[in-house]
């Protein structure tokens, strides 16, 4: 590596390792770049489709006793208006930004698992296209976003709707599990060298706290879809109370979820905006450990307060205080952001462009929002405004301040970045006053609907309550927002059509990802750089060339590999060097068998779906076959003078990070079910004098000893391997125990009474299902270590697949114990008062 | 405490720590109501959260006045001291309401 | 709340604009005084003081103390039935209780959950399968309140209001007596 090639020849050989070919070949495209693309691009679809819902709701609510649309028509447009707007278009698009720009901005070549984005995204595609056609097709989902029990159970839903929602949400809640994951662990490990945590710009913040909020916060979804999915297609009773089961079991789960959702989608934003408001005001961002401090505490707040969505239910008075003093507090953490972003600006040299306007008008929108948000946090007015109109704008107020103005300020900031080219502002500043104008003349008088005692989700109204100038002035004010937002998209096209070309650096930003070509090349940088200030505070137009030159690590094309850098999670020290897969069909192929077990669970075809979840298991399976090494190659020279061993032969690389975080995911799936068996336990109606769930003691005992003997061996084994041993049997074993402790939790499993007759059956049917079907991959685990072993991809300094088995074999254990700690809890508890 | 401290030299584990105890109590003090209504505890279950509650506030009052660490994540360290600040200060605040508002009702 | 929320709104925004303006006290407020100021010593006292009060608000709302008449409102797909205190139904979709006096009514459900709400009475109470829920409501005049449910339960919940007919006392006693 001694002699530097130019720029050009650099550029020419990095692109042809880095690029996806045209045509079909784009089908197998796993780059992160056109990925985020197509994650935004494909957002801004169902934003369009959830747009044209919206105005046939205004249409409908214009004035009173319409006959526009019947209420089935009507129900099923505001079920399909929110769930499109909240699963098909904020959380994907906001992952589609951090996909496209986190890599950029950290100084990585890609993301960890270039694959699972691509996978990812199949999932977002097929899930949201099932939802679409079914609502084409006049099936759509009609619960409501929240889907609410028993309404969305069988008796009241008989047709195919609700598992719609249930089964393509799900599958589209695939995409945010895979990119929470891949984020999280990128932003730990793949910045540029020397880009601490401490000296990470405020956005890579703002997403590693927003994938740990993911991590924690969709399994409770995930879990109260699939358990409602098993209510509705095999009858077990989760949620009806004449069996043991509770409706409000299901709000819980949905609003653990749906709460933190709102800062989900918010905290993607904030950090969009301070990564635009410094740049403007021309100083760097006020308070940059204060919003690190804001953001954890919001996060974790923000899991503390999901009973506000369920204040009328009939919750004691003290369980209602905690959660309406923990929604109140939240604004602390908020009010600490906005006062470091005004305080910016004031202390800075602002100056004054377009995306500063919008900038201006998240301010004046979200304040508003926030503060109906503390109205509503307190218990008294909040059961008066609940369900009322008043809700409805005090929703649109934080969702379109808090998401749709910071990102509408993004598309005009980073637009360019995207299209190499420069917006012409042209039509930029009418499509704000618009939407500014049209947003609050719609949703600003729903405060005084609400508050006048019109109801949500009715579908007409009579005309003697006084509310029929408000909803037609809302109505009104609809279309002059869409007004806005269509000039905003003729906007965007003007730009890549005739916009102009700019050099590096447009606006004198501070982050990394102004140091690429625009638009970027597929590999990002040609070479890596070292860090050595606060990452917000660069100089890209300096940066840019000297790394396009090669100067920085990695500034050479190796043997056709894609290489990029793993660092250490806090100090940003370089760690080892990440060789990360080439483009494959494999995604879609993978996305595609996913989408046969979901379609097959959809139309009822239940021996199909067995079929497809094990194809696609055997997928997953090729998928580590074209990664790994064969031999110890020791440290590695990546320019600069410095040498770090490849990710096969770290022992903390992002493989094993990624299966912690997996798993630490899975752990917060089964706690909510183990929550769930418990709550119905004590909460629930109907579970006096009902036969206890017996599950012999035998079969407890020995399938705890089997699950914990594999994990044992299999921990034995990863230890005798690092000693440089052999370990073919403990791994062999270590199946066969596994295996045994799967066939035992089934057979536990079939001793319960039918599963349909109360809940007391059928959260052990779940909860045993559970920790059967991970003790089988306990040993798929182990299985694949052993056969990497005996393939030589396994020494004693590249183990990740035996730490891998290690690890999911000790959950696997951890699993069964708890199951059977519960079917034993659940039995036991008829006998209490 | 050589073991804690060990664990809490990490800075990402410090920063989270207090939220993480202010999870725990969240849970445990809820689930506290929630039990104490069901089977009944009567006269012991506002003492019960009142204990539990005390409780909680110990671990989170000794992460609040540790100071911050002296290694070169300067910014990261004071983000984690005020971070265990606020959930201090969230905890005295949030699960006040068990000194006062009705159990079961 | 209303005056407060119009107030710290203006204070958001016209410091949004004198941080364009930039008058010179604006440009020597310090980083910390931004972040403690308007972080904390603005919002926490407000919020305190707030949310003690709702709390305190909230304990007086609640059904308990001396148990006044128990009405019944049963909700079922899409209709309400509501009963008397001494058993008995009551006819069209109206509740008749005393006016000038708390009553208890206890909410449950047939079907799916419905939300029982007097928009001029007070809050809503949902009406949940397995559950029952009391609310303690008070209508001050006697007349005619329009109720609804607030809570989405399907396609005909656009539909299904109730009317609360407040009476005097003496004629509430009267109806109970009469109708014996």
């Amino acid at each position: 590596m001694s002699e530097r090639p130019s720029p050009i020849a650099l550029h020419k050989q990095l692109e042809a390792i880095w690029s996806t070919p045209p045509g079909l070949a784009r089908l197998s495209s796993v780059n992160h770049t056109i990925l985020g693309k197509r994650f935004m691009a494909l957002a801004l679809c169902f934003f369009g489709i959830g747009g044209l819902l919206s105005m046939l709701i205004r249409a409908q609510m214009a004035t009173p006793d319409s006959a526009f649309l019947g209420p089935d028509i009507y129900n099923q447009v505001f079920t399909m208006h929110g769930t499109v707007m909240m699963f098909l278009f904020a959380i994907p698009m906001f992952e589609g930004f951090a996909i496209y720009m986190l890599p950029k901005m950290l100084g990585a070549r890609d993301l960890a698992f270039p694959r699972l984005t691509a996978y990812g995204f199949w999932c977002y595609l097929f899930g949201g296209s099932i939802l679409i056609v079914a609502m084409l097709a006049g099936v759509a989902p009609n619960g409501g976003w929240f889907m609410y029990t028993p309404l969305s159970s069988k008796p009241y839903t008989p047709g195919i709707n609700a598992d719609v929602w249930l089964l393509g949400i799900t599958f589209v809640e695939i995409s945010a599990v895979t990119a929470a994951v891949e984020l999280f662990v990128t932003i730990l490990k793949m910045r540029a060298p020397g880009m601490a945590l401490s000296r990470m710009p405020l956005f890579a913040w703002y997403m590693l706290v927003t994938a740990g909020m993911m991590i924690i916060g969709f399994p409770p979804l995930i879990l109260g879809s699939i358990l409602l999915e098993l209510e509705r297609a095999f009858d077990l009773p989760f949620f009806d109370p004449t069996r043991g089961g509770d409706p409000l079991l299901w709000q819980h789960l949905f609003w653990l979820f749906g709460h933190p959702e709102v800062y989900i989608i918010f905290l993607p934003a904030a950090g969009a905006l301070s990564t635009i408001i410094p740049v403007f005001a021309q100083r760097p961002i006020l308070g940059y450990r204060a919003i690190i401090a804001a953001i954890v505490a919001m996060a974790f707040l923000s899991f503390g307060l999901w009973v506000h969505h369920m204040f009328t239910v009939g919750i004691p008075h003290l369980a209602l205080a905690f959660f309406s003093a923990a929604s109140a507090l939240v604004a602390i953490p908020t009010a600490v952001q906005i006062f470091a972003w005004i305080g910016t600006l004031a202390s800075g040299k602002p100056r004054w462009d377009i995306p500063m306007l919008y900038v201006a008008g998240f301010f004046i929108v979200f304040v508003i929002g926030g503060l109906t948000g503390v109205m509503l946090a307190m218990v008294p007015f909040n059961t008066q405004a609940h369900d009322s109109y008043f809700v409805v704008a005090h929703l649109h107020y934080v969702l379109v301040g808090g998401f749709v103005f910071p990102m509408l300020a993004a598309i005009y900031y980073w637009l360019p970045h995207i299209s190499g080219r420069q917006s012409l502002y042209r039509l930029s500043i009418p499509a704000f006053w618009l939407i500014l104008i049209g947003f609050n003349l719609t949703f600003f008088l729903m405060h005084l609907t609400g508050l006048m005692g019109m109801p949500r989700r009715i579908s007409t109204y009579p005309s003697n309550w006084g509310w029929d100038w408000l909803n037609l002035l809302s109505s009104v004010g609809g279309f002059v927002l869409t007004m806005g937002f269509a000039l905003v998209l003729a906007d965007m096209v003007l730009q890549f059509r005739f916009g102009a070309r700019f050099r590096r650096d447009p606006w004198r930003a501070g982050t990394l990802e102004w140091a690429t070509a625009t638009p970027p090349p597929s590999y990002n940088l040609a070479s890596i750089p070292h860090i050595e200030a606060r990452a917000d505070q660069l100089q890209p137009a300096l940066i840019g060339p000297t790394l396009a030159g090669g100067q920085g690590y990695l500034g050479f094309a190796r043997a056709g590999e894609q290489e990029t850098l793993g660092v250490n999670m806090v100090t940003g020290a370089v760690e080892h060097l990440i060789t990360l897969p080439r483009r494959s069909y494999l995604p879609l192929s993978t996305a595609l068998a996913t989408a046969s077990f979901f379609l097959a669970l959809l139309f009822r075809l239940y021996w199909l779906a067995p079929i497809g979840a094990l194809v696609t298991l055997g997928l997953f399976l090729v998928w580590p076959v074209s990664l790994g090494e064969k031999r110890d190659k020791g440290p590695i020279d990546i320019g600069r003078g410095v040498s770090v061993p490849p990710d096969a032969e770290a022992a903390d690389n992002v493989t094993v990070l990624a299966n912690r975080t997996a798993l630490a995911m899975n752990a917060t799936l089964f706690a909510s079910l183990l929550f769930g068996g418990l709550f119905l336990l004590v909460v629930a109606p109907n579970w006096q004098d009902t036969g206890a769930a017996q599950v012999p003691l035998w079969a407890a005992a020995l399938a705890i000893l089997a699950a914990m003997s594999g994990a044992a061996l299999a921990a034995r084994a990863r230890q005798g391997n690092a000693r440089g041993g052999t370990t073919h049997l403990d791994l062999i074993l270590a199946v066969l125990a596994q295996l045994a402790a799967m066939a035992t939790t089934i057979a536990a499993v079939l001793w319960l009474d039918d599963p349909t007759g109360h809940a007391r059956e059928a959260v052990p049917f779940v909860v045993l299902g559970y920790a059967g079907l991970h003790c089988g991959l306990g040993a798929v685990m182990s299985a694949h270590a052993f056969w990497r072993l005996t393939r030589g991809y396994i020494s004693a300094r590249r183990q990740t697949e035996m730490v891998l088995a290690a690890l999911w074999n000790g959950y696997a254990a951890g699993a069964v114990i708890l199951a059977f700690g519960l079917t034993g809890i659940l039995a036991m508890g008829g006998a209490m008062p | 405490m050589t073991a804690m401290t060990a664990i809490l030299s990490h800075p990402l584990v410090r920063l989270i720590a207090g939220f993480v105890v202010w999870s725990v109590a969240f849970v445990v003090l809820y689930a506290a109501q929630a039990l104490g209504c069901a089977y009944g505890w009567g006269d012991w279950h506002r003492p019960i959260l009142w204990l539990l509650f005390l409780l909680a506030l110990v671990p989170m009052a000794w992460l609040a006045l540790l100071g911050p660490r002296h290694d070169h994540q300067h910014a990261l360290n004071m983000a984690a001291v005020w971070t265990n600040r606020a959930a201090l200060l969230a905890a005295v605040l949030i699960f006040l309401p068990v000194t006062f508002a009705s159990l079961c009702q | 709340m209303l005056y407060g929320s119009v107030l710290l709104f203006a204070l958001v925004m016209v410091l949004f604009g004198l941080a364009y303006l930039r008058p010179a006290w604006v440009t020597r407020i310090t980083p910390s005084q931004w972040i403690v100021g308007g972080g904390l010593v603005l919002p926490i006292p407000i919020l305190v003081l707030l949310t003690g009060t709702a709390l305190v608000l909230g304990e007086q709302l609640l059904p308990k103390g001396d148990a006044p008449l128990r009405f019944k409102a049963h909700a079922e797909r899409w209709q309400w039935t509501f009963i008397y205190p001494d058993g008995r139904e009551m006819s069209d979709e109206t509740l008749h209780i005393p006016a000038g006096q708390a009553v208890d009514i206890a909410v449950t459900s047939e079907d799916v959950i419905h939300s029982f709400w007097v928009p001029r009475l007070g809050g809503k109470i949902d009406a949940i399968p397995g559950h029952e829920n009391l609310i303690r409501l008070e209508a001050d005049e006697p007349g005619t309140y329009w109720g609804q449910c607030a809570e989405y339960c399907g396609p005909g919940h656009d539909g299904m209001w109730f009317r609360v007919q407040a009476h005097a006392a003496e004629d509430f006693t009267a109806l109970m007596e009469g109708r014996r």
